[in-house]
């Protein structure tokens, strides 16, 4: 049995979760992550969203109701924890761009446009404008993406189809690692490709160094290149993870990955340790503070029964709009169902609400009235709120 | 694997997607499901926790039971009788083995000569010493060694052994056989379930006398750790697998509550530490790596994105060379990109294939461990 | 102007069987159909065929009808019914007279029953709930309707019968108080097509009474609505009855790698606007768990829900009212064949068809019952586990549909309906209910130019609106996690939601 103590125990890897054990590790504190599995970022397109449409964030932020967590997050903990994460992604080799202060669009695998803050720099050449000319390239099989859409609604575009050997994007991501296929990428390329203005690719350029290969195409063409994020399984979002897990490790993290808490240790107030659902026996991981960030309802940190819902690790209780009946709208395309609304409440130091747990702090889409994608504001409320979880925790401890 | 072989469908599809399909009474068609190397990164990825891994095994050994096995498949599940031979001849088996006529011989029954066949040795861990340390020490331990230390690498498996009484515990060498898992892994559940059977009656004894089992081979471990109580439902099974620890997770505790006071002395060493896919499925996190932070001037950086694609006895099979091999290439260029001088790493598959594909030492990170305990060499005076 | 002798006004199984039934008798005929095939009843039933035992003690009549059907079916429809076997199983608390009288009636009517121990009986449906009493064999089968129309229309085709989907009855043409034909909307053109034949034959089931209007009577019917519910499991290889008198959600049909359960009966005046209410859900649910405990807490896929077409009675529970069915001659040159159940489809194609004769003078008799239907050597069959074989370029992951069977029913069908390709592909019938595979279906519809790129978006968009009508009532658990997951690929990185 580990006597190991750790200082904050993170139950949930995904962004939130991520971002507030980096906060904590670099003030020095001991932290481990644990997680079920891998986090819908991985699903995403990679960028973080502020709240999405034209024009400044911020000023949507500020229509949001009082009981959003943007708001109980407060200004600071966006703005620093946005800060925060392009240094993290710079220093893990996979940079980000974008204003604080103006949303910036990006292009669909259907040819929408969609505005949100921080993209990779592989997608910074997505601002096409409407004078000019698109090559999108595909790849022969990739099952979710259809060049056609995009040249159906950008005028005087093309398309050309390269076969890679593989279809599915993370095999063609795999490919772009190889200086030999690259290279014969371009040769492609140049042979096939007529004069347009930008260059536009499914994103599946390469996994561990995808500015490189966009910056060797790119240069080769001699315009700019962008990626389209695509459905899952998405490379972006594979990256993102990637780079936020190897920041955490790199800082001194630890992470139990892979099997789901089965219990809970509580003493009082104070939760004590949680138990792992490790195979043979159970591996204890105890901690002075812990903080919830495992979700909504995709990854499992909700569960909708038939008529309630409920916290799918320490059982808090939950806030459900209504009966299951009104959880969700006739129409599909309604901007937000109510369900979206459910999570945990909790008060301004991030605890859950009720006072009960001392020592459990929540972040991230799980928190009640998140309305993620009512406002399209995923990563950022993630950031936002494991960076505030995280100080409150911290200030805890202290 | 999924990434660089376009024939295997991925593992939702191989899994519970084509799960649906396999139905009670139909004959499996499906042989497209050996390619999975069962990494069971699946497993880990998966948010949900199904057992994706196992449902894709299961369909595996179905297959295998209803249809003729390739020879490779035979002679792999029988890991155990082949180190048993090979090293009992070790000379003859190392000498002959690196010959071209024998190398065509074994391309022509199916298998790889993509990296250099494992040496064998003589003076196995079972012919060795096979109990260490103070009678009386509170901590006593079983070293369960597995086939790889037993026969290939007997001198580790001895590193091992040796650290261990170092440390102040009882170390023995329980009787055991092979775990069970190339067999699994080659469509036999039948020879694994008798390796199960008595590796699980030997270390239950031990047990009983207040051992703890310990492993230094991560797939080893997950094998007994989930296989025997799970899959196999070997009786006695979860009583072993409840006292089963990985080395280093064994002596992490035991450092961290004190039971343990080591000191461990300053190396100056940058280590690219790659993780075992097996390591990762048993989601107790990275022991090893809780020691090594305590271990001043070293450097190390943890590789856990890239199975190496060796997975055992799978690219050792010829239809299975080229993946491997692409694996092999991706995991070993990651290393390479650390600027580490050595490369560490608990599965001796993991090992071998690394070391081919890197060119750098291959070490175990109880070698780590070790050179981190040396004496620090007297000073020289003028 | 097309000219025929008969007109077919549905292309349910009543319809198709009647079309194929004609062709075998070799007169000219045209049945139009304003959807799919299977666009009402047919296509929202339980896919059961019945052995009869569910009607034998309070309808012996319509036993013996479903019991004869069933033989027949099983030989002419192979490829179209899955000879699952059915139980009809006593729960503590359930009427032991009714159980007698069961027993006697199959014997009297021709059902061959077997009883059963609960041993045996949960030897052959190990999910069955370990309480039961007893278990009586019948052999009831699973059956494909939608494959039985299009079999039936097969037929029609290859003799020489026109057979027109997506074509709307808008007027029936009259000529002095006499139906003579039918004027339709083609509605993948919006062209508007005449039709005239002499003879109109309208089997056009819950919409009986407003085509019988158009020619000039009407048909009193009481449309009963029926709910049913898919798990995402086959949790039993057999169809599992409830033995007691026929109520709500008391039957389980195993469905290619689903399971139905089903039904209620809520009686409803307009059959185009008709809804799953989340009260049938869980009253079907409730009761199918009793049966089978499993139920209760696997996925739930989704709900759809049919109108049954009856004739209207007095009786206030509408399920009561005879599932028998009746040819009712208007005599202004329209027949209108109503009631009646999936079943016994071709003795009513057959009855109406007999009817029917007597205006064009030929003799020739019925064959429908001995001949196989065509066209079944091209479909793949049963067992499931033979789409295991390649798993190569799969467009539907859910339910195993390659690329090319995608592309070739594209192609062969020249259709521009993703429905169509849902119906005999099974693409989109599995857990995600096509959350991933109709985006990437029309994307391949759209690059092999059967439609435009912005005609294929707002296709994608109807459909993901009119399959969240079949989830929503039915949505919690793993069912709702996989809808926001679904929710956050076509509202989050695809952008298609309703945004200003």
């Amino acid at each position: 049995m580990s006597a190991y103590e750790y200082d904050v125990v993170v139950v949930g890897g995904g962004v939130s979760g991520i971002t507030a054990a980096l906060t904590l590790a670099e003030k020095g504190l001991k932290v481990a992550l644990i997680s079920k599995g891998d986090p819908v970022c991985c699903l995403s397109t990679g960028c973080v969203d502020v709240m999405t449409g034209e024009g400044d964030p911020w000023q949507k932020i500020g229509e949001l109701p009082a009981g959003h967590p943007y708001v109980k997050a407060g200004d600071d903990a966006l703005r620093d924890g946005l800060v925060f994460f392009l240094r993290i992604m710079e220093e893990q080799g996979l940079p980000y761009v974008g204003s604080l202060t103006e949303n910036r669009p990006i292009i669909t695998p259907i040819g929408t446009v969609k505005h949100t803050c921080l993209v990779p720099v592989t997608m910074a050449a997505s601002d096409l404008a409407k004078s000019e000319r698109l090559h999108v390239v595909s790849f022969k099989g990739i099952k979710d993406f259809y060049p056609s859409y995009l040249t159906n609604g950008i005028s005087r575009s093309s398309f050309s189809v390269f076969d890679a050997g593989i279809s599915t994007t993370l095999g063609i991501a795999s490919r772009f690692e190889d200086e030999g296929f690259l290279g014969r990428f371009i040769s492609w390329l140049q042979d096939t490709e007529n004069p347009h203005d930008r260059i536009a690719v499914p994103a599946v350029l390469g996994l561990r160094d995808p500015v490189k290969v966009m910056e060797r195409i790119s240069k080769a063409m001699g315009r700019p290149v962008f990626e389209i994020p695509t459905l899952p399984p998405s490379i972006p979002g594979l990256r993102l993870f990637r780079a936020l897990k190897g920041a955490l490790q790199a800082k001194g993290g630890h992470l139990y990955w892979g099997k789901g808490v089965s219990s809970i240790e509580r003493q009082g107030s104070e939760i004590e340790a949680v138990t792992l659902a490790t195979a043979g026996r159970a591996a204890r991981v105890q901690g002075r503070a812990f903080i919830l960030a495992t979700g909504s309802f995709v990854s499992g940190g909700l569960y909708a029964g038939r008529d309630a819902v409920r916290e799918t690790v320490f059982g808090l209780p939950v806030f459900v709009p209504g009966e299951r009946r009104e959880w969700f709208h006739a129409q599909f395309f309604t901007p937000g169902h109510a369900i979206e609304k459910a999570g945990i409440v909790v008060d301004d130091c991030f605890r859950p609400a009720g006072g009960k747990l001392k020592n459990l702090y929540v972040c991230g889409s799980i928190l009640a009235e998140s309305e993620v994608m009512k406002n399209q504001c995923g990563h950022g409320l993630a950031i936002a709120t494991g960076v505030a979880a995280a100080r409150m925790c911290a200030r805890g401890l202290a | 694997m999924f990434k660089v072989n376009p024939d295997f469908p991925g593992p939702k599809q191989a899994g519970p997607d084509a799960q649906r399909f396999r139905l009670d009474g139909e004959r499996s068609v499906d042989e497209w499901v050996k390619l999975c190397s069962q990494c069971k990164r699946c497993e880990v990825a998966c948010p949900y926790g199904v057992n994706v891994a196992e449902i894709i095994l299961r369909a595996q050994l179905t297959y295998s039971s209803e249809h003729l096995s390739p020879f490779t498949a035979h002679l792999f599940a029988n890991t155990h009788y082949l180190g048993k031979l090979g090293s009992t001849a070790a000379y003859f088996t190392n000498a002959l083995a690196s010959t071209s006529l024998v190398k065509g011989a074994l391309r022509l029954l199916g298998l790889s000569t993509t990296l250099p066949l494992p040496e064998y040795r003589f003076l196995t861990l079972n012919r060795g010493r096979k109990r260490k340390g103070r009678f009386r020490a509170p901590m006593k331990v079983a070293f369960f060694h597995g086939c790889y230390l037993n026969y290939n690498r007997p001198d580790l498996g001895r590193k091992i052994r040796d650290l261990l009484s170092y440390l102040g515990c009882r170390v023995v060498m329980p009787r055991q056989t092979c775990c069970g898992l190339p067999a699994l892994g080659n469509g036999d559940v039948d020879i694994a379930a008798r390796f199960a059977r008595e590796n699980v009656k030997e270390l239950g004894s031990w047990v009983d006398k207040g051992y703890k089992v310990l492993y230094a081979c991560t797939s080893c471990g997950l094998t007994l750790a989930h296989d025997y109580p799970e899959l196999l439902g070997v009786p006695g099974g979860r009583k072993v697998a409840e006292n089963t620890y990985n080395v280093h997770e064994f002596l992490s505790n035991a450092i961290e509550d004190g039971s343990l006071a080591v000191d461990f002395g300053p190396v100056d060493m940058h280590v690219a530490y790659h993780i075992p896919c097996h390591l990762r499925a048993l989601g107790i996190g990275y022991p090893a790596a809780r020691i090594f932070e305590k271990i001043p001037g070293l450097k190390f950086r943890i590789l856990d994105d890239d199975c190496c694609g060796l997975s055992g006895s799978y690219g050792f099979k010829k239809k299975n060379e080229k993946t491997s091999a692409l694996l092999g290439q991706i995991a070993g260029d990651a290393i390479l990109a650390t600027g580490a001088r050595a490369l560490a790493s608990d599965c001796g598959a993991c090992k071998m294939q690394l070391a081919h594909f890197t060119g750098l030492p291959a070490l175990d990170p109880a070698e780590v461990i070790i050179e981190s305990l040396r004496p620090a060499p007297a000073k020289k005076h003028a | 102007m097309i000219r025929t002798d008969v007109i077919i006004i549905g292309g349910g199984a009543t319809g198709c069987g009647i079309a194929r039934d004609l062709a075998l008798r070799g007169v000219p005929h045209c049945l139009v159909e304003k959807g799919d095939f299977a666009n009402g009843a047919t296509g929202a039933c339980h896919g059961l065929l019945h052995s009869g035992g569910r009607y034998v003690v309070n309808d012996k009549e319509a036993a013996s009808e479903c019991i004869s059907e069933n033989a027949i079916l099983r030989k002419i429809a192979q490829k179209c019914v899955e000879k699952t076997g059915g139980l009809f199983v006593r729960l503590p608390g359930d009427s032991k007279r009714y159980r007698d009288a069961f027993l006697k009636n199959c014997e009297e009517v021709g059902i061959a029953t077997t009883v059963l121990s609960p041993t045996r009986a949960l030897d052959l449906v190990p999910e069955l709930n370990p309480a039961i009493e007893e278990a009586i064999s019948v052999p009831d089968c699973s059956i494909d309707p939608f494959r039985l129309c299009m079999l039936n229309a097969y037929t029609s085709r290859r003799k020489g019968g026109d057979i027109l989907i997506h074509h709307r009855v808008i007027g029936v043409v009259r000529e002095k108080g006499v139906c003579v034909g039918v004027t339709v909307e083609d509605r993948s053109s919006s062209e508007v097509k005449e039709i005239r034949g002499k003879v109109i034959i309208n089997a056009s089931g819950a919409w009986g009474d407003a085509v019988a209007r158009m020619g000039g009577s009407g048909v009193p019917m009481t449309l009963s609505k029926g709910s049913l519910i898919i798990a995402n499991h086959r949790l039993t290889n057999l169809v599992v009855n409830r033995l007691r008198p026929p109520s709500d959600g008391d039957i389980i049909v195993p469905n290619e790698a689903v399971c139905l359960a089903g039904t209620t009966s809520v009686t409803v005046d307009d059959p185009d606007s008709i809804e799953v209410d989340p009260r049938e859900v869980d009253l079907v649910a409730t009761q199918a768990e009793q049966m089978i405990p499993r139920f209760g807490t696997t996925r739930l896929i989704r709900a759809y829900t049919g109108v049954r077409p009856l004739l209207k009675a007095d009786s206030p529970d509408s399920r009561n009212i005879s599932r028998g069915f009746r040819i009712i001659d208007h005599e202004n040159g329209m027949i209108s064949i109503m009631g009646g159940k999936l079943s016994t489809y071709r003795l009513m194609a057959e009855k109406t068809v007999d009817a029917v004769m007597g205006k064009f003078g030929t003799k020739a008799r019925c064959r429908t019952a001995e001949l196989p239907l065509d066209g079944q050597d091209e479909l793949t069959g049963y067992p499931l586990s033979k789409r295991l074989k390649s798993i190569d370029s799969i467009v539907c992951e859910c339910e195993l549909v390659d690329r090319e069977t995608v592309e070739n029913t594209i192609n062969s069908l020249g259709t521009g309906y993703i429905g169509d390709i849902q119906h005999r592909t099974r693409l989109g019938m599995g857990p995600c209910q096509g959350g991933f595979c109709t985006y990437r279906a029309l994307g391949i519809m759209q690059e092999t130019g059967r439609m435009s790129p912005t005609e294929s978006i707002e296709t994608l968009k109807a459909f993901l609106q009119r399959r969240f009508r079949g989830i929503r009532p039915a949505l919690w658990g793993d069912q709702l996690r996989e809808e926001q997951l679904v929710e956050s690929i076509y509202l989050g990185i695809l952008n298609m939601g309703n945004r200003p």
